[in-house]
């Protein structure tokens, strides 16, 4: 069963194909997008109700927020170590988690489907992909990569089976992504896509390298031994990709 | 060594002060959390100073803003002596060595003809700075950029808005799905 939902900015794709009956799918759909609203709910930097709004506002502290906020912002502090700084929720002055929020609310609605039963489905919210199990096909998941000049067109095809993909870029909303060693727009990559156990993790590399540039392809060689592949853009359309990169054979 | 080459190193020292804060503060620290790397600095600097180039920028009293002056005035003149007036006598200093997360910055000024010629700033040799350096051999491998229309079932792209979707291939393969 198939499911597109406007959530978080963004559209988000659902699609569930363990052999369930429907009534059981469609419940999985809807707690999964209640689950994706609340969220949204709580992160949402354009809700001035929002936890997030609150926290930035100093209506209430970080110690007295929900435990869903406390452990964002404690593994938005971890990824801003471990990518040298170049994650950063704090890169446009104010608190903002959404770069971690998106990711990690798509990895826990996963788990949620798993621990309700779903074995085989994939959640991917604005480009951003978590699967689980094996596809329609019965095979791998078949997860193109966009293009980075062409939107109708494929850079790669990676067949995966349980894990994420995550992409960022400079093409679809200009340049975004700062680097916070030159206070400049980040610039070199055009687009970068990191495939790993996790979702949120992969998303917050991939945009981490995209603020490095150019340096970033040899700080993601560095993340392979702990299971992220990359496959990588310039600005001047050199393509690079990590040796394990699992890219679909037909 | 002279006050205002102190006054110029203690420039640098600011200004891998700086960067040491801006490495090593904490995304979920409280503001009023000092920032470790302020610890080993004995003499805080403005804020205002990042521009290690300019030794006047850490001239805060007077007797050192007059001194900064004087420097300016013999800056028109290039020989050996009017150089060594400006206060600021040839050869390498060091900042002070400051510790962030990632290990230890430390700023280099070069001095010829009394002007600070080089500046540069090391950065840890070892971890995950270590890696961002252009010096790291390991790197992903170069091949050539494929243009395919495949089948597969959903697609990675830049974050995409509820607007821009529409436009994008995940929204075809949304519609011939449903």
């Amino acid at each position: 069963m198939r499911h597109v939902e406007q959530v978080m900015g963004t559209v988000v794709s659902i699609e569930i194909v363990d052999p369930l009956p429907d009534t059981v799918l469609r419940e999985m759909i809807e707690s999964t997008c209640a689950w994706l609203h609340e969220v949204d709910a709580r992160f949402s930097t354009y809700r001035d109700d929002s936890e997030v709004s609150r926290l930035r506002a100093g209506a209430v502290r970080a110690e007295e927020c929900s435990p869903d906020l406390r452990l964002v912002l404690e593994r938005c502090a971890d990824l801003w170590r471990t990518t040298d700084g170049y994650f950063d929720a704090y890169a446009g002055g104010a608190l903002d988690p959404s770069g971690y929020v998106k990711g990690w609310s798509v990895e826990e609605a996963s788990s949620r489907l798993a621990a309700a039963g779903s074995s085989r489905h994939y959640i991917g919210a604005g480009g951003d992909i978590r699967m689980r199990g094996t596809g329609p096909s019965g095979g791998r998941w078949r997860v193109g990569v966009r293009h980075p000049w062409e939107a109708d067109k494929l850079a790669w095809v990676l067949a995966l089976t349980d894990g994420a993909v995550a992409t960022s870029g400079t093409y679809e909303r200009g340049a975004h992504v700062w680097n916070p060693r030159t206070g400049e727009p980040a610039t070199g990559l055009r687009s970068v896509t990191v495939v790993g156990p996790d979702l949120a993790v992969a998303d917050a590399y991939a945009t981490a390298a995209l603020a490095m540039g150019e340096p970033g392809l040899a700080w993601l060689a560095g993340l392979t031994g702990e299971g992220y592949e990359s496959a990588v853009v310039t600005e001047d359309g050199r393509a690079f990709t990590s040796a394990g990169l699992p890219v679909a054979v037909s | 060594m002279r006050r205002s080459t102190a006054a110029a190193v203690g420039t640098l020292t600011g200004a891998a002060l700086i960067l040491g804060v801006r490495l090593s503060v904490q995304p979920v620290a409280a503001p009023d959390a000092a920032p470790a790397a302020q610890e080993v600095v004995d003499e805080p600097v403005a804020d205002e100073t990042t521009e290690p180039a300019e030794p006047e920028d850490s001239s805060s009293s007077s007797a050192e803003d007059a001194d900064a002056e004087d420097a300016d005035a013999e800056d028109a003149g290039d020989d050996e002596a009017a150089a060594d007036d400006t206060g600021l006598a040839n050869g390498t200093y060091k900042g002070k060595a400051v510790q962030n997360p990632y290990g230890t910055v430390q700023v280099t000024i070069k001095v010829s003809g009394g002007k600070i010629s080089a500046a540069d700033a090391t950065y840890p040799k070892s971890g995950y700075s270590a890696t961002i350096n252009p010096n790291a051999v390991k790197t992903l491998a170069q091949e050539t950029l494929s243009k395919q229309s495949a089948d597969v079932d959903a697609v990675s792209g830049a974050t995409f808005t509820s607007q821009s979707y529409v436009t994008s291939l995940q929204a075809a393969l949304d519609k011939a799905g449903a």
